[in-house]
């Protein structure tokens, strides 16, 4: 959350010489960031990000007492100015202008005066002036001062018409399911049971406590007389009605971050104030006080040493208690133990000796420390991890051409799978937009649409390695490692090509099975595979006719062989010889060759080396590693092969 | 017969050495070492020679035929050099390229990352890019309905939420590798590097709703913020340049205390803040510091979570966006995050 704090106002509470740059810098290096700084007239405007957990820095005020500690250690002089009230009515369990019930589970701390006579009108300059800085519209003097308070200490304050409240009757509760409200924005809430709700004397509810008030309650032009309402809420509670009802308000994000309960009379006694010399109100003279259990400090224990070896410097006693006691803190020691008292402000998130760890080495400064990579022992590399196998393959396919892409994962219904959208698919519930809500089960639609965006730039083509996504029953999906390739401009044996060679780089002896699938054109798709695992397919996409393969990397990491054994080079000289066969149209020459090869098992090697319409010839290489074969013995084995083939495909030698 | 091998070897020699054409040579090649050539000749008298001359005579004819093929080859090289000399040759001439291939730049910069840190040591790994609530959130100290989770825009899948780990998400951040990797490595030390894929919902010039990130993570007995500074320092060194600063700043995360936001100094600007021939303010930076992302002693909890002892191990993790980081390198000026993920090959081309 960025909070906007004008230069001017912060030096209300905090004195200092120091330039608006410098306070920038050391609240950056030290503290809260300050995203920018900017001149607004002859004011500086800081932008300061608070993080969920230094709700007690979202303020004017709070921001002061940071730099307070902060500065000093720069060696900048500045100290805190506190927040001046006048106002001094005493704070009593009841008041005769109003009947409560609190349920203080919900509500550890409720505060509310009565101000009467108020003369509604316009804030003065100086208020809309910082309001207007801060990025808050001015209305009226009394939303102005609401707002104003919210900004000056951090705590949200509203304000009822008294007057609408029904027998000034208030009962602080739970909701019930289903119960309804209409905010003062206009909205109508059903609520889900849990929240935090105030109900009057007519049993109607007047505010979604905490997050924001009801229309029937809210101050308007004729309002005469006002309840000035400061409260600690349940943070938790704020938390998930805002949420569960996406109702979100500057109140709220304060809220459900945990206010300290201490600043409730502080913002009261300053709303007072305010409401007195802005809309020339007269306050009651009891202020309305339930605080059933008040703030008691907490205590951490922790150790020089702790704080000593964490931070990996040797900081001293003096310097440990001076920054936590700038920051708030009490410290009392008992020889190397101390034990830290924790000021009300920061209660809801100091827990822990990390945590003051963590304070006292901010303040220190992290610049300040050396750098120093750790010794000690190095842990040992779990066997069987895929990313040097991916990156060989990667590296493969970028050296014969291959462009590698990323594509997105989540992909619109039509970009599923390979053939449109299966009955089961992993779908977001809150996507961005419909192209973007599946998690894919294959990267070819992504890769031919990837394709199509490149059209006129043949020949390429593109591969991606990445998971896809596939549902398991009441697991997480199996998230399966793919690549994927399209070709453009590419002949069909050019594509195979390559991922033949992929294969033979990774030294699997992989099968081609002619085998159809939804998505690929009838008899144009081979399965690939090694001994009985799946690999992969190859073929032509029903899809643009597009070229496509695809390989479970898994898969090819346990059949690949990436250590090859040595074989002896033959003695013997192998034989080669052309021959050329006709066949009819339908021949599978894949099928051609694999019967070759296995008419003999002297045949080293069969290649297709030319081919005229339906002849085709076969370099063939004859060898036996023992001997050189003789023209007689070569002889014998083609006409083995010629025999064997003009039989199985009705072929014809020439 | 040694005689005339002698003769016929010295008679080759000479003609080979005063031809004037490569043509010429190749008659002589046909005289000498054809089918019907000299040598060949000498070869069929072999056989009638008496046993014990056999032997020698062979060799002498293999050397005499040796001798003669090289003098050849010799020769025909000195003409056609001399040819060439003289012919119009154009060296300018482009050049037939294999074809070229391109790593997408993630992929140059996930191995590059990956090299850095597993040159000290670090494990790489990868765990789910979907993913229980229980890892992305609440095993790093972020329950339920907690407000810092608002920085996280989580995408969740529509399933069945798991009774033990909660409900399936598209995880936001290489963190839930954390208490994955502590559950896997079982006892310190540890060191991780985990660079995966990560989702969050968003989309602008900064965001897209897919990236990568890289997770460093440390768990061993005194391990300090020095030891975190030192490897922060280490890769910004290696990855940037020795030029290049970092710093650490406070920030807040639910899983780790302190936190840190570490910055680098700017590659623009290099810190100066402002550009050097306008005057006016980097357009980059602010201040001349970039923010590199977030980074963080474990929180106890943490620890916890992943069955470690918190007592006697303490750790510290990083997990930054491989495309900000990446981007950061100077003289990389990709404007626009989206580009990275674009399939058009005059972008893809350029690396």
């Amino acid at each position: 959350m960025d909070i906007i704090v004008p230069h001017s106002w912060l030096k209300d509470y905090l004195k200092t010489t120091a330039k608006p740059e410098r306070i920038a810098e050391c609240f950056s290096l030290c503290g809260p960031s300050v995203e920018r700084i900017q001149k607004s007239g002859d004011d500086t405007l800081y932008t300061i990000e608070v993080t969920t957990n230094r709700v007690d820095t979202s303020s004017v005020y709070g921001l002061a007492r940071e730099a307070a500690a902060i500065l000093p250690r720069f060696e900048i002089k500045a100290s805190l100015q506190p927040v001046k009230v006048q106002a001094n009515q005493p704070l009593t369990k009841s008041v005769d202008y109003l009947n409560v019930v609190v349920d203080h589970e919900l509500c550890s701390r409720f505060t509310t005066v009565l101000i009467k006579d108020v003369k509604i009108g316009k804030s003065p300059d100086w208020m809309q002036d910082r309001l207007k800085k801060v990025g808050s519209r001015p209305i009226n003097n009394i939303v102005d001062v609401s707002n104003y308070l919210m900004f000056e200490v951090g705590q949200p304050v509203h304000m009822f018409d008294y007057d609408k409240i029904k027998d000034h009757k208030m009962i602080l509760r739970e909701s019930k399911k289903g119960e309804g409200i209409t905010t003062l924005d206009g909205k109508s809430h059903e609520l889900p049971g849990g929240d935090i709700v105030i109900e009057d004397g007519s049993g109607n509810l007047i505010d979604l406590a905490g997050i924001m008030g009801g229309k029937n309650s809210a101050v308007d032009e004729n309002t005469k007389n006002v309840l000035l309402f400061v409260q600690t809420y349940n943070s938790a509670r704020i938390r998930k009605t805002s949420m569960t009802l996406a109702q979100r308000s500057d109140a709220a994000s304060l809220f459900e971050k945990g206010l300290d309960p201490e600043l409730v009379e502080t913002t009261i006694r300053r709303g007072i104030d305010l409401l007195t010399e802005l809309c020339l109100a007269k306050p009651e003279n009891q202020i309305l006080d339930l605080y059933p259990t008040p703030y008691k400090e907490k205590e951490i224990t922790t150790t020089l040493s702790f704080i000593q070896s964490r931070l990996g410097v040797p900081i001293n006693k003096p310097m440990v208690q001076d920054i936590l006691i700038s920051l708030g803190f009490k410290v009392r020691w008992h020889a190397n133990n101390m034990s830290v008292s924790v000021p009300s402000w920061r209660a809801n998130e100091v827990n822990l000796q990390e945590d003051i760890l963590e304070e006292v080495a901010r303040l220190y400064g992290y610049f300040n420390l050396p750098s120093k990579i750790m010794s000690g022992e190095i842990p040992e590399k779990p066997q069987g991890q895929p990313f040097d196998f991916e990156m060989k393959i990667k590296q493969l396919l970028k050296g014969w051409g291959g462009v590698e892409v990323y594509t997105c994962s989540l992909v619109s219904e039509n970009k599923v799978d390979i053939s449109g959208k299966p009955s089961w698919v992993l779908k977001l519930r809150n996507p961005l937009g419909a192209d973007t809500e599946y998690l894919r089960l294959s990267l070819s639609p992504s890769l031919v649409a990837a394709k199509r965006q490149n059209l006129g730039q043949e020949p390429f083509f593109l591969f991606e390695m990445s998971n896809v996504y596939l549902p398991t029953r009441g697991q997480l999906p199996e998230e399966k490692m793919m690549l994927g390739g399209v070709f453009a401009g590419f002949t069909y044996q050019q594509a195979k090509g390559i991922v033949e060679a992929v294969l033979q780089e990774l030294r699997i002896s992989a099968k081609f099975t002619p085998s159809d699938t939804k998505g690929f054109n009838p008899n144009q798709r081979l399965e690939i595979s090694c001994k009985n695992l799946n690999l992969g397919q190859f073929g032509i996409l029903e899809q643009d006719r597009s070229i496509y393969f695809e390989f479970d990397v898994e898969a090819l990491q346990k059949s690949g062989f990436l250590n090859p054994t040595y074989k002896p080079i033959p003695k013997y000289p192998g034989q080669i010889e052309d021959i050329t066969f006709s066949f009819p149209t339908n021949t599978r020459l894949g099928e051609v060759i694999h019967s070759i090869k296995n008419s003999d098992n002297q045949i080293a090697n069969v290649e297709l080396v030319d081919s005229f319409e339906n002849s085709h010839t076969f370099r063939v290489t004859y060898q036996d590693p023992e001997k050189t074969l003789t023209n007689k013995e070569v002889k014998k084995i083609r006409e083995k092969i010629i025999m064997k083939i003009e039989k199985k495909f009705t072929a014809h030698v020439k | 017969m040694e005689e005339r091998i002698q003769n016929i070897k010295n008679e080759a020699m000479a003609q080979i050495l005063g031809a004037e054409s490569v043509a010429e040579l190749e008659e002589l090649r046909i005289k000498y070492l054809g089918r019907k050539g000299a040598i060949n000749e000498l070869v069929k008298e072999i056989p009638n020679l008496l046993p014990e001359k056999k032997g020698f005579m062979g060799r002498l004819v293999n050397e005499a035929r040796s001798i003669i093929e090289n003098t050849l080859s010799d020769k025909k090289v000195e003409l056609e050099s001399k040819k060439a000399k003289t012919t119009w040759f154009d060296p300018t001439i482009p050049g037939i390229k294999p074809p070229i291939g391109h790593l997408h730049i993630l992929t140059q910069a996930k191995e590059e990352i990956a090299g850095i840190f597993e040159k000290i040591g670090f494990v790489r790994v990868r765990y789910p890019e979907v993913e229980w609530d229980w890892f992305a959130f609440e095993s790093l100290n972020m329950p339920k309905q907690h407000p810092a989770r608002d920085e996280w825009e989580t995408f969740f899948v529509d399933s069945a939420t798991n009774p033990k780990y909660g409900q399936m998400v598209l995880t936001p951040h290489t963190s839930s590798g954390q208490v994955r990797e502590m559950e896997r490595s079982k006892k310190p030390p540890i060191r991780m590097v985990n660079i995966a894929k990560c989702y969050r919902r968003q989309s602008d010039v900064s965001h897209t709703p897919m990236f990568h990130q890289f997770e460093g993570l440390v768990v061993d007995a005194g391990i300090n913020i020095v030891n975190l500074k030192g490897t922060l320092d280490y890769f910004a060194r290696q990855f940037f340049g020795a030029q290049r600063k970092t710093r650490l700043r406070p920030y807040h995360f639910q899983f780790t205390e302190p936190s840190f936001e570490v910055d680098i100094s700017c590659g623009i600007c290099n810190g100066a803040a402002h550009s050097t021939s306008s005057g006016q303010g980097c357009k980059l930076c602010k201040a001349g510091w970039l923010e590199l992302g977030g980074a963080g002693m474990v929180h106890p909890t943490v620890l916890k979570n992943g069955g470690i002892d918190p007592k006697k191990y303490s750790g510290f993790a990083f997990g930054w966006g491989v495309e900000r980081t990446y981007m950061m390198k100077s003289g990389l000026q990709i404007g626009d995050i989206r580009t990275l993920y674009s399939a058009d090959l005059r972008f893809l081309k350029q690396f």
